[in-house]
């Protein structure tokens, strides 16, 4: 009878998965601090190493598919962009010895590279750009991070319908991957303003939310618990993983 | 009986002890049997909360609508009603309230491949599917590495893997099970159809279905760029994934049908308890 009665049990506590309120329960009560652990783990299984795929000039999109929050459309970004972006200055500081404030042919003088590589979208598709920009690396070394700077983080103009502004961050090992560049040029053209124009991050070993657009500066910090939702980034204050390799 | 059953085992292996009672199966193969089970059932409606976040295939590395296996959209009739699609190799057939157009979980009906009911969780989510997608990909993986070892090192796992007199066997048994042969061919714990099932599952499903997930990862990518190659790509990979979970679950149908129609008390109890009750045919050992 106990037996039956456990068969029974075990196979309604199955069913009752498939039930509204019990995946609401279980997706939000305290095992999700479970289910949340797994990113570290993740982290440290795969990480970051080898290099993403290059690709060939026929294999690229040539209509790269726009994604993420709208263009901006704000005074200070309308007048940058009708300027042809000649007054943008991005901006390095935070926890760096010598904080830059760099204009595009600084960057470009800096050192460009190319790379044709899959852009993965977290949502499941994939599209191959040809971006052209800097190494991530060239620019932070020039502002030279300070001991206890830990993170890259990335301020955008986008914003969403409450006001948020677009953020992502990146650690320092992340930052220092030879293909995780500030991008300024798209299939030979200068970023267009619907792809993140003037300059945008492209980080191929990582989910696509990471490469955050229309950047504007670039802060190094000890710890990002204190920028907005304290997580890290705009889709990881809503829930997506910071660690974003899988 | 333990013991006994276990003799049986080793020296010849297709001995008839109708009636008897077995220990059938370890402590970590039922663990095994019941994680799987609790693992996939989530896997399996995580993942399709994730597909419906770009609910097509494509037999491609790049997405490529020329290349499309799969897709499911909604659209609108000509009367102004939405209507599910479901589209495959470019053949669409209408599938509102199953597929393309269906339950959101919010108390009506949105575009959405999957209803609410078969997802996890059941409103649209990306982020929490991905949550308990990779926890419970882990604990598959876990459970699953942890049995063939505990199985290998028991020697339990001799009952299990296709030895080639078995192959010989399929045919007769397949015959037996369609009513045309009268006895089936001497078996041990379990017939020759039975253990090509299991080893289809255990060495073939599951592993690529772990493999194929990890393609689809960037970083898996640019660590083990051959694997992705392997598979076609990563848009390929993800067909894969889901064209094994589809034969997963065709598995675990059969599987159910024939838990249900052969003594399903005795099945379950040897899966809960441990002890099985040899049926006529039924033999102990590899």
């Amino acid at each position: 009878m106990k037996r039956r009665l456990f068969i029974a049990s075990s196979l309604a506590s199955l069913g009752l998965v498939g039930c509204g309120p019990v995946k609401e329960s279980l997706t939000n009560g305290p095992f999700r601090n479970v289910l949340l652990s797994t990113e570290h783990l993740n982290n440290a299984v795969i990480g970051t190493h080898g290099l993403a795929r290059e690709y060939k000039d026929s294999d690229v999109d040539r209509n790269f598919r726009v994604n993420g929050l709208d263009t901006p459309s704000d005074a200070t970004y309308t007048s940058l962009a009708g300027g042809g972006f000649r007054d943008y200055r991005l901006v390095v500081d935070g926890l760096v010895e010598h904080p830059q404030k760099l204009s595009l042919a600084e960057l470009r003088a800096a050192g460009e590279k190319t790379q044709i590589t899959r852009h993965d979208c977290v949502e499941g598709w994939s599209a191959i750009g040809k971006w052209r920009g800097v190494p991530l690396a060239t620019v932070v070394a020039m502002a030279q991070p300070k001991p206890n700077a830990r993170y890259v983080v990335f301020r955008c103009f986008d914003v969403d319908q409450s006001g948020q502004h677009y953020y992502e961050s990146l650690d320092l090992h992340q930052a220092a991957h030879p293909q995780t560049i500030l991008a300024l040029d798209l299939n030979d053209k200068p970023l267009d303003n619907d792809h993140g124009a003037p300059v945008r991050l492209k980080i191929p070993t990582q989910l696509g939310y990471k490469s955050a657009k229309w950047v504007s500066r670039i802060e190094l910090v000890a710890d990002f618990k204190a920028i907005d939702g304290g997580t890290g980034g705009y889709w990881e204050d809503q829930g997506y993983e910071w660690y974003a390799g899988i | 009986m333990t013991s006994e059953a276990h003799a049986g085992a080793f020296s010849g292996g297709m001995t008839k002890v109708s009636g008897e009672r077995v220990y059938r199966h370890g402590i970590a193969a039922r663990t095994a049997h019941w994680v799987w089970t609790l693992a996939m059932l989530v896997l399996v409606m995580s993942g399709l909360q994730i597909f419906n976040a770009a609910p097509y295939l494509d037999a491609s590395d790049k997405s490529n609508p020329a290349r499309r296996v799969l897709a499911f959209d909604a659209v609108r009739a000509p009367n102004g009603q939405p209507v599910g699609t479901t589209s495959v190799f470019g053949h669409t057939i209408q599938t509102t309230h199953l597929f393309g157009y269906t339950d959101d979980g919010m108390g009506g009906e949105s575009p959405r491949a999957f209803p609410a009911w078969l997802t996890l969780p059941g409103p649209q989510s990306l982020a929490d599917g991905r949550r308990w997608h990779l926890f419970f990909a882990w604990a598959l993986f876990i459970s699953w590495f942890a049995y063939l070892v505990s199985a290998a090192v028991r020697g339990t796992l001799r009952e299990l893997v296709m030895r080639p007199e078995d192959f010989r066997k399929l045919w007769p048994m397949q015959l037996y099970y369609l009513r045309l042969r009268k006895e089936p061919p001497p078996h041990g714990t379990y017939n020759p159809l039975q253990k090509l099932t299991y080893n289809v599952v255990i060495f073939v499903f599951f592993p690529l279905l772990i493999l194929t997930g990890l393609t689809l990862s960037p970083a898996v990518d640019a660590a083990l760029p051959w694997l992705t190659a392997l598979f076609g790509g990563r848009q390929f990979a993800r067909t894969w994934h889901f064209t094994l979970m589809v034969l997963t679950i065709g598995y675990f149908g059969t599987h159910l049908i024939l838990v249900l129609t052969t003594g399903f008390w005795n099945n379950m109890r040897s899966m809960i308890t441990g002890w099985f009750t040899l049926g006529e045919h039924d033999g102990v050992g590899p």
